[in-house]
Formats: C-alpha cells, sequence, structure tokens
C-alpha cells in the first residue's frame, strides 16, 4: 500500500486488517448460528438466536470501524510499528512460539528449562554455565510448586515417562 | 443493625491463622504481580485460580481477594519509584509521585500513596458492608428480564463512559459474547460455532483470554518499548512513615472527594483506572495552587491512589449483590466463584452468609494486612525489577503457559494462549479496550439465559423489557446511556458548524 513509508506499516492499514478480521468473524459467527438453527423452535429460541445478533453487531461495529479508519489514521503517517521495533518484538514472540510447540512435545517442565536456558544464553548473553542451571532451576521450582505444593499436574511429555515421573 | 451483627459472624468465618496465613501470602503475590510488568490483577487471579480448585471457596476468595489487593498495592510502588505503571489503574498516580520519588521523598510519596489507598479501600468496603444487603435484597425482585436490563445497563455504561472509540468498545465487547457462545449450548446441549473443530468443543476459557490479552500482549507492548528501570533507591524510614501519617488529615478533602468517585465509578462498571484520571483530574482543577501539579504534589498522589483503590474494592458489591462485577479482576473472580459451585447474585445472600460475609470482613483484615507488608517489603519488591528483562520475561512467560495448561489441562489452550497475546497486544496498540471483552466472557451465558427465558416467557416478543417500571427503567437508563456518545456528538459538531458560520460573534467562548 502506498500509505507504507519503507520503515515500517503504517497504523491506517493495521486498522483497516483489524476490522476486516473483526467483521471476518462476526460473518462467520452469524454463518455458524444460522447452521445450527437461528430461528424459534418448540423450546424456545434456537440455540443460534442470541448469537447470531451477536454476530450481525460485530459486523456493524467492524464496518464502522473501517469507516473511522479512513477518517481518522489516513494520510496520518501514523507509524504502526517501524521494522527496529518489529525485529524487537519477533525476539521475543517467536521464542516463546517455539516454547508452545517444544512444551507441546516434550512437556512444560523440559519446555520451561530449554526456553529459560535459551533465551537467556542467547539473548541475555548470559554464560552457558549460569543459564543452564537457572533453566533447570525453575523448571525444578515448578515442580516443586505446583506438582507437591498445589497438587496440580502440568504436561509431562516423553522424558518424564522414561524416568517413571507422572 | 442487621448487617454488623452478619459483619461480626463474618469476623468470626475468617479468624484463624490459616485464613491470615493466606491473607498474607495473597497480598504478597499480589504485590508481586502488580510489580512486574505483564503480570496485572486480572492475569494474576486467572493465574491463581485453577490453584484453588481444590480449596473450600471462603479460603480460596480469601486468597484472591487478597491477592487482587496486593497488585493495586504493588501497582502504585512502581508508579512512584520507577515511572512505570505495574497497573493501567496506577497511570495517574506516575504523575505526581514519580517527580516526589525524583526529589529526595520516596518514602513520603509511599506513604502517603499506600495511606490513603487504604483509607479508600476502607470506606469501599464500609459502603459494601452497609449497602449490599440492600442492593441484594432489591435484586430477589428480579426475574430474568430484569436481570437481561441489568446486564444491557453494564454493558451500555461501557460503551458510552469508554475512553476508547464505542464501535471498538461494541466489537471488543461482542467478540466476548461471541467466544462465551463457543462449544456447548447449556439449554439446548447443541455444539455451536465449532465448526467442528474438536478443540473449540469444550469452549474457550475466559482465564486463557486474560492471560494472553493481558498477560502475553502486556509483554510483546513491554519489549517493544524496551523496557528501562531507572529505579530510585527506595529505603522507607520509619521517621519519615510517622512524620507523613501526621501530615494526613491536611488532605482530608482530596480523600473524601476521592473516595466518591472512586465508590461510584466503582460501582458502575467504568473501574479503577476511569476512576483515578477522574478523581486527579478533579484535584487538579479544584486545588486552589495548580503550579506544583505535575511537579510532585502530595495530592497528585493521594487523590488518584485513594480513587484507584475505592473502586477496586466497590466492584465487588455488583458482583456479590447483582452478579454483575464492575471491573476485569473482579470478572475473573466471579467467573471463580461459579468455578466452585456457587452462583454470584443476592441468592448468595441467602443461600451463604457465611461465605458472602467472610469475604466482606476478610477484605478489612486483608486491606489492612497489604498496607503493613507493602510498607515492610518495598525495598525488596525494588530490588526484583532490577533483574533484567531477559531472565523476567521469559519466567513470566513460563508462568502463564503453565496457568494456562492448568485450566483444563489442554495443550491446546497452550497456543489459544499465543493467538490472544497477538490479539491483546494490536488491540492494546490500536486503543480497542479488553476489559468489555473480558466481562463479556464471563457474563456471556448468564446474559444470553436471561434473554433466552425472557423470549420464552414473551413468546419472542421484545415488549416483556418495557413490561414492568423497574425493568423499563433500566432499559431505558442502558439506551439513554447508550446513545449519549451519538448525542454528545451532534451537540459538539452543531456547536463547531454555528461556531464556523459566525466566527466573530462571540470570540471569548472560542478560546
Amino acid at each position: 500500500m502506498s500509505e507504507n513509508s519503507a520503515n515500517g506499516i503504517s497504523r491506517f492499514t493495521v486498522e483497516l486488517g483489524v476490522a476486516a478480521l473483526t467483521g471476518a468473524f462476526g460473518v462467520a459467527v452469524c454463518y455458524g448460528s444460522l447452521d445450527i438453527g437461528a430461528g424459534w423452535s418448540e423450546m424456545g429460541p434456537d440455540a443460534g438466536y442470541f448469537p447470531f445478533y451477536i454476530g450481525l453487531l460485530i459486523v456493524f461495529g467492524s464496518l464502522v470501524n473501517i469507516v473511522q479508519a479512513f477518517l481518522k489514521h489516513r494520510g496520518t503517517g501514523e507509524v504502526f510499528i517501524d521494522a527496529g521495533r518489529a525485529k524487537v518484538v519477533a525476539s521475543f514472540l517467536l521464542p516463546l512460539i517455539a516454547f508452545g510447540a517444544i512444551a507441546a512435545w516434550l512437556g512444560l517442565y523440559i519446555g520451561t528449562a530449554i526456553y529459560i536456558a535459551a533465551t537467556m544464553f542467547f539473548q541475555g548473553r548470559y554464560k552457558w554455565w549460569i543459564a543452564l542451571p537457572a533453566g533447570l532451576g525453575v523448571s525444578l521450582a515448578f515442580f516443586l510448586i505446583f506438582e507437591i505444593g498445589f497438587q496440580v499436574p502440568l504436561l509431562k511429555g516423553p522424558v518424564e515417562a522414561w524416568f517413571g515421573i507422572y | 443493625m442487621e448487617n454488623i451483627g452478619l459483619l461480626i459472624d463474618g469476623f468470626g468465618h475468617i479468624l484463624s491463622w490459616n485464613h491470615i496465613l493466606l491473607m498474607m501470602v495473597g497480598v504478597t503475590l499480589g504485590i508481586l504481580v502488580g510489580v512486574l510488568p505483564g503480570l496485572g490483577a486480572p492475569n494474576g487471579v486467572s493465574l491463581l485460580l485453577p490453584l484453588t480448585f481444590s480449596m473450600d471457596p471462603i479460603s480460596a476468595i480469601i486468597l484472591l481477594s487478597c491477592m487482587y489487593w496486593g497488585a493495586l498495592f504493588g501497582g502504585s510502588t512502581t508508579s512512584i519509584l520507577f515511572n512505570i505503571p505495574g497497573e493501567p489503574s496506577s497511570v495517574a498516580t506516575t504523575f505526581d509521585g514519580y517527580p516526589m520519588a525524583k526529589a529526595g521523598q520516596a518514602s513520603r510519596a509511599l506513604t502517603l500513596a499506600f495511606v490513603s489507598a487504604g483509607l479508600g479501600a476502607l470506606a469501599g468496603v464500609v459502603m459494601i458492608t452497609l449497602l449490599s444487603g440492600w442492593v441484594a435484597n432489591f435484586a430477589l425482585k428480579f426475574s430474568s428480564p430484569e436481570y437481561f436490563a441489568v446486564y444491557f445497563l453494564a454493558f451500555a455504561s461501557f460503551i458510552s463512559m469508554g475512553a476508547q472509540s464505542p464501535f471498538k468498545t461494541l466489537v471488543s465487547m461482542m467478540l466476548g459474547f461471541a467466544l462465551a457462545s463457543i462449544g456447548m449450548d447449556t439449554i439446548s446441549g447443541n455444539l455451536r460455532l465449532t465448526f467442528d473443530i474438536p478443540e473449540l468443543i469444550k469452549g474457550v476459557s475466559f482465564l486463557i483470554a486474560v492471560m494472553g490479552l493481558f498477560g502475553i500482549g502486556e509483554l510483546l507492548l513491554t519489549t517493544e518499548e524496551g523496557l528501562r528501570f531507572e529505579g530510585i533507591k527506595a529505603r522507607v524510614k520509619l521517621a519519615e512513615i510517622g512524620r507523613t501519617l501526621v501530615e494526613i488529615p491536611r488532605y482530608w478533602l482530596t480523600i473524601a472527594r476521592s473516595t466518591i468517585i472512586g465508590i461510584w465509578m466503582g460501582i458502575t462498571p467504568a473501574g479503577p483506572t476511569a476512576a483515578s484520571f477522574m478523581s486527579y483530574g478533579v484535584a487538579r482543577r479544584s486545588a486552589r495552587d495548580k503550579s506544583m501539579f505535575g511537579k510532585g504534589d502530595p495530592r497528585g498522589v493521594v487523590a488518584p491512589e485513594t480513587a484507584d483503590h475505592s473502586a477496586g474494592t466497590s466492584a465487588l458489591l455488583p458482583m456479590l449483590a447483582l452478579g454483575v462485577p464492575g471491573s476485569a479482576t473482579a470478572a475473573v473472580m466471579m467467573g471463580g466463584l461459579m468455578i466452585w459451585g456457587l452462583t454470584p447474585g443476592p441468592m448468595l445472600f441467602t443461600d451463604r452468609p457465611d461465605f458472602v460475609w467472610g469475604l466482606i470482613a476478610s477484605m478489612y483484615l486483608g486491606n489492612v494486612v497489604a498496607v503493613f507488608l507493602v510498607i515492610a517489603t518495598v525495598p525488596l519488591y525494588a530490588s526484583i525489577l532490577r533483574v533484567p528483562f531477559s531472565i523476567i520475561g521469559p519466567i513470566i512467560v513460563a508462568v502463564i503457559f503453565s496457568g494456562a495448561y492448568q485450566v483444563a489441562n489442554s495443550v491446546s489452550d497452550i497456543f489459544l494462549v499465543i493467538g490472544f497475546g497477538l490479539i491483546g497486544y494490536v488491540f492494546k496498540k490500536l486503543d480497542y479496550p479488553l476489559a468489555p471483552l473480558v466481562l463479556a466472557m464471563v457474563l456471556g451465558d448468564k446474559a444470553e439465559d436471561a434473554f433466552r427465558q425472557s423470549m420464552l416467557m414473551s413468546g419472542g416478543s421484545l415488549d416483556i423489557f418495557w413490561s414492568n417500571a423497574l425493568v423499563a427503567g433500566l432499559m431505558t437508563l442502558g439506551l439513554a446511556l447508550l446513545l449519549s456518545p451519538l448525542a454528545f456528538w451532534l451537540i459538539g459538531t452543531l456547536r463547531k458548524r454555528r461556531h464556523d458560520a459566525a466566527p466573530h460573534g462571540d470570540g471569548n467562548a472560542a478560546a
């Protein structure tokens, strides 16, 4: 878009994008509600009766937001995020997503230990002999607090099973 | 008075070492989440909630409500010492608190903040003690249409009183309702809006939404802004505390005014953030000597703190008596009550008086405990903030992921939290308010049930919402609030047009 300058995404673009996404969600809600019946059954209002109007209101609000984006944010030169900041946010967000994926596969204890050690080592520039024990320490603290203190289990993976911890 | 007797019974229920210990744990954890960036009161309460499922409800609510008080205090601490509000509601405290601390009056500013906050909170609890029974009795007359009207009023006031664009508030709120309706329909048993995705059958928990929106979203914002703590060495000196305590009565007018603002904003769902800003504004406007405001005027600390805490406590009145929470944190706590098998609302006062009055009694005690604990532990928490963000940030993420998994022992919730985090980040940057979304997610099912039962009673006609004076009054008030932004906008443009047409008419009014 011509609104975008070389150094970032304009707020106008993001305003439009978000309003379009919420609008699409609203349409999906309406569609889903009609699918299960948004009318009147012998038992009174159908299951989709209430959500259908909610969906309509989302669509309505999103349309107004699109109009307001044009009125308030077009050509103002407001930047949503520039390249430098986007890099900083990504450096936090991507490891976080990787953590989610590792946790789903190896469990939250191993995931936590790897995540904390890795972020400390790569981003905090700590030596590995500080980062690794710190990661393991946090993981162990979680085990003591959740598993033993409050008796709520956390997600465990193949590694714990291998050690016989359930 | 009847309420006083019930309150004394309430104290009887909670006065045990066990409960006092829980209060201290709650307040300590609360201060911690209040101080840490990315963890606020709603988030902290959400994270702690799964851990209370096995506790008895009285202990659990003591722990959670004390965490709330602690978080409110913790937020003010960072505002004053680091110029970083730990909570949105303590933004106004930074205006004068940080300049005071910079001028070497850190202990004075902190003591002023904590004591006036404590006074505000106590005033809120006294109000709850006196009014809750009466409000609950009144609400016992409510049936489904009245309940729907109360919910409607609450949501309408969000749209009209919010600082953000009313349409952004509308979208945010309706997204909350839509998310709440995902999964099994409680009345017909049908599956709704699952789009054949098996993970959606159990629905989307509001706890996951809070953890993502407020937790991960806030952390992303914090990283983007490149957080730097330029803290002020805080050593709270006893002599200075004493001197400040003597000074407090001088601010009685500011405290009284801020308390009233706070209580009003807390009962109506405007919440603590709006209350603290408004109270700060009123204090500045009504001060005879405005020159010190923004440069370290003690009234600029007292006013927002008193209002923040009185609003925070008052927010529990509509939650307990009507089942309509007054703030995002109160909404999360209300969700907790429902998970423990209690139904917030007027019936709670007759069904479980021990719980209600135990909670109210714990609010008196918890706030006193909080004031002492926070004064004693300020230096400790100040040192936590000197730990680099590259350690604190990932630990907070790990805590949030663990909390998200514990809500329903489900792996998909971990990814849902990341998704909500992204939404929270983008919404925050575009000024979409998040509190209405959370409130709608918690109240969604109840509002829908009230609406559908009303429709059943009337056979599908909307006339039922105008069938008697009470429900008609509530609905009319709600509609008036809903339309008020439009009216203000129209008046504004008309004035402007008239002004443009006659630019030399009365020139003084323009300036």
